[in-house]
């Protein structure tokens, strides 16, 4: 299963890119886990998920279709 | 009710409005914004906020422009829900708001929100609460652009 990942703010420079694709992460703890391994200054960075545009602070199930945003603090207005 | 420009009255069943404009908010646009109202004569009082780029200077460094990028479908969601929760606490006759996306230039308007109510309390309050809480809530990012090119992410305060 390859799950869809879109980057906002400060990560896009951790990430270098404003998506990325994983692949085989059932929920977002694996994905979580998967993404520092990757990318090992996300371990230090400030940052939010939202899967398919609903914040989740609980380790939450993934689907083919799942949407996940990894989003630093917000900084509008 | 809707208009081209994107009002909304206090009615139910409203859907999710574009807040977003490219570049920034002009000044003329804000007037032609107020003058649009002087048909709704039930409205006694608005109040406006107007956001605006700040030249900081960080390190001796001095902040040219802001490149915001948003979440556009997650904040216009949130936005919906913002707008819903302030037309049932307080009690406007219509509300309109505008973000900036892309480069804005320091001094130059890069959030427009404006309330307008029957009687003044509603319309301060209204506004002063719905800019706190696109500050807080909407998935918006801002890029601190300076002088000579180089950059660093805005941090909200």
């Amino acid at each position: 299963m390859k799950t869809n990942i879109i980057v906002f703010g400060q990560l896009t420079d951790i990430i270098g890119n404003d998506k990325l694709v994983v692949n085989n992460a059932g929920d977002t703890n694996s994905l979580l886990e998967e993404l520092k391994k990757g990318y090992p200054a996300l371990e230090d960075s400030k940052f939010i998920l939202a899967v398919d545009k609903k914040l989740v602070t609980e380790n939450t199930l993934l689907n083919t279709n799942s949407t996940i945003a990894l989003m630093p603090p917000f900084s509008g207005g | 009710m809707e208009t081209k420009s994107g009002q909304t009255t206090g009615m139910k069943g409203r859907k999710p409005k574009n807040v977003f404009v490219q570049g920034a908010v002009a000044a003329s646009f804000i007037a032609d914004s107020i003058q649009k109202h002087s048909s709704k004569t039930d409205i006694g009082g608005h109040s406006i906020f107007l956001g605006q780029v700040r030249a900081d200077v960080i390190n001796g460094k001095e902040v040219a422009s802001i490149e915001y990028t948003a979440y556009e479908e997650m904040a216009l969601e949130k936005m919906h829900t913002i707008r819903e929760d302030i037309f049932s606490k307080y009690d406007l006759i219509c509300m309109h708001v505008y973000h900036s996306l892309g480069k804005v230039a320091a001094g130059e308007i890069s959030l427009f929100v404006f309330t307008s109510s029957a009687h003044r309390k509603a319309a301060i309050d209204a506004c002063e609460e719905t800019v706190e809480r696109i500050k807080a809530e909407l998935p918006v990012w801002g890029k601190e652009i300076f002088v000579d090119e180089t950059y660093q992410w805005k941090e909200s305060k």
